[in-house]
């Protein structure tokens, strides 16, 4: 039990902790929902991380999953009453298989023909998206997007009247996806997609079926998008062809990790944390420059990919030892 | 439309493609970067010459003196000052991926400036012959896409002689097939880069100058020819420059083409998911290079 008395455990526990907290501190619920799309947005960087960080294989068009799992989830809430909770894992497994499409033709391949194809593919999908209103006699709404339908208070349909359950489904998205970060990043699969990351050819010398490894990782990474478009689909409950499966929801994934820190288990939580939250000051602060957040978000990307290509986690992660190491010291003397 | 104008403006369009291309595929060949802001420099190209038309009446093919030193100097400086200092860092690294995020994230940057700048709106220079076609018979021509077809083949047909035939050329071919090698030869690489992405930038600014009389510009538009861009690229086969021309005339036709018989959109779905059966099929592209990618 002593072991676990030690800054490592009680320090990301108290972060926890607190974070757990925070909704009874807080009762607006515009601010609520502020910070619930700041968990969430760390949760799909950190979702796109498997395939983007530890892969190291750049997928620019994340946002056809994030669409794939809101709209196969509302359309089956909207037609035949399928509660969005068992949404979430058909159309995670929906979005698998669209990463899966998208991975085998050019996951063989080296470098950039992958991040060119996720990019075409993101491209069509929008545009079948915005120009398919009828699935059957199901519709989708086409260009003008798609309504979710409303309940009120429905837990068992993901839906609550408070902002405050949404905060903790986003935490608790958050906290799956950094455990699953942070045991993939000590499994076989993940010394795997490291080796393949720094140095493809000598991975496969040893043996790796590296376009499998890569595979699985684009697979996994869409499963995890595509719930994350679930749970979006139910907190905005309107679906825009052009917001949810376009440029901007695929670059903002991207930029958050790699502002953050790709390839690490917490620096897209980092990033999406933080960048949201400068996205969200400068909308409030500047209501009326249209552009300007996006603007500030190219321009830190730039800036992070020149000055600090590790990302903010460099920064974050001394000052954390230091302070693990002083709390230990302290711990240590007042034990002798 | 009959089917042989179609054909004909297809091509004519694809004209246009190909130069577009060709500025990718130069700046992929060289520095083995994709240049995701290439979009977005098409559409500064497009926003300044409409300006240059509209406050100064200046006719966008004039405006050509003013606009491509301008993209050639916006290239080689973006070069020089972002991209540089990434591949500085990286370079032991085989597959440059942080320069690929870099210009993903100035193409954000610079869309998001121009749309603050001067807001969304969809402009167009009407020029006299904008609007004006010749018509033989049955057959109906675009005299503004006829006009950016030619110029696109004369441009393409200049930088060709220039890559061949020019010492610099000679140079900058030779940095693309082993930039380690070329070093040895005396070549200043990182010079030869910045000129490099220079004259990709300026393919890309003529682009969007001989488009802008026919087609609407708007902050966003670089991203609907970028995705085509791609396509072409690797259809041609990454970083073939008679590869992007050829990709582009195709890419070009079949979308007016198959305009005839289906929707404008289903035609770029049909051409998006023909791209990844091709990448599936022939991955190294019509003219694709020797060497593995």
């Amino acid at each position: 039990m002593r072991n676990f008395i030690t800054p490592r455990y009680y320090l990301p526990a108290l972060m926890i902790f607190i974070l757990l907290l925070i909704p009874l501190f807080i009762s607006s619920p515009y601010i609520l929902h502020i910070m619930a799309m700041v968990l969430f947005w760390a949760y799909l960087a950190s979702a796109w991380n498997i395939v983007g960080g530890f892969a190291g294989q750049l997928s620019l068009g994340h946002g056809v999953y994030v669409a794939a799992g809101a709209y196969v989830s509302s359309l089956l809430f909207a037609n035949i009453g399928l509660s969005p909770w068992f949404g979430m894992i058909i159309g995670g497994l929906v979005a698998a298989l669209l990463g899966v499409i998208v991975g085998y033709p050019t996951l063989r391949l080296r470098g950039a023909y992958y991040a060119l194809a996720t990019v075409g593919f993101a491209e069509g999908f929008r545009v079948i998206l915005i120009n398919t209103t009828k699935i059957g006699s199901w519709h989708t709404g086409g260009a003008e997007g798609f309504l979710v339908p409303l309940l009120g208070d429905a837990p068992q349909h993901m839906q609550f009247m408070s902002k405050v359950p949404y905060y903790y489904l986003a935490l608790v998205l958050l906290l799956i996806i950094v455990g699953f970060s942070f045991w993939l990043d000590r499994s076989k699969l993940g010394y795997y997609l490291t080796a393949i990351r720094e140095d493809e050819d000598a991975a496969l010398a040893l043996g790796i079926n590296t376009s499998r490894a890569k595979l699985i990782a684009a697979a996994l990474s869409a499963f995890f998008t595509g719930v994350g478009g679930v749970y979006y689909a139910q907190l905005i409950r309107y679906l825009e062809p052009n917001a949810i499966a376009g440029a901007i929801m695929s670059n903002q994934i991207v930029f958050l990790a790699i502002v953050g820190g790709r390839g690490t288990v917490l620096g897209p939580v980092i990033g999406g944390i933080f960048l949201t939250i400068i996205g969200e000051m400068t909308r409030i602060l500047f209501d009326q420059v249209m552009g300007l957040h996006l603007f500030l978000y190219g321009i830190i990307v730039v800036l992070f990919v020149i000055f600090k290509p590790r990302g903010l986690i460099e920064l974050v992660e001394k000052p954390y030892e230091k302070l693990v190491k002083m709390l230990n010291g302290r711990r240590v003397e007042g034990a002798s | 439309m009959g089917v042989l104008s179609s054909i004909i403006n297809g091509i004519l369009m694809g004209g246009v493609y190909g130069l577009l291309a060709m500025g990718l595929t130069l700046i992929f060949g060289i520095m083995k970067i994709i240049n995701f802001a290439h979009g977005a420099f098409l559409m500064v190209a497009m926003i300044l010459s409409y300006w240059l038309w509209k406050i100064m009446g200046l006719d966008p093919y004039l405006s050509i003196i003013i606009i491509a030193p301008l993209m050639f100097l916006l290239g080689y400086l973006t070069q020089r000052f972002t991209i540089k200092p990434v591949l500085d860092a990286e370079k032991d690294v085989r597959e440059p991926i942080g320069a690929l995020l870099l210009t993903a994230g100035l193409a954000v940057a610079i869309e998001n400036f121009i749309l603050m700048v001067f807001g969304a709106d969809y402009l167009m220079a009407k020029t006299a012959y904008s609007g004006a076609s010749i018509n033989i018979s049955s057959l109906s021509i675009s005299v503004p896409r006829l006009y950016a077809f030619v110029t696109s083949l004369v441009v393409a047909f200049l930088f060709y002689q220039f890559l061949i035939k020019t010492e610099l050329g000679r140079a900058m071919r030779a940095t693309g097939q082993d930039r380690g090698v070329a070093l040895l030869m005396g070549i200043n690489v990182s010079k030869v880069y910045s000129i490099a992405f220079g004259i990709g930038t300026a393919l890309a600014g003529l682009a969007g100058i001989v488009l802008i009389p026919f087609y609407y510009a708007h902050p966003s538009v670089g991203a609907v020819f970028i995705t085509k861009a791609f396509i072409i690229v690797v259809l041609g086969g990454l970083g073939s420059v008679h590869g992007a021309l050829v990709g582009g005339l195709i890419i070009g036709l079949i979308e007016s083409v198959a305009a005839q018989y289906m929707t404008a959109t289903w035609t770029a779905i049909l051409i998006y998911f023909a791209f990844l059966a091709f990448l599936l099929l022939k991955p190294s592209g019509l003219f694709g290079s020797r060497y593995e990618w």
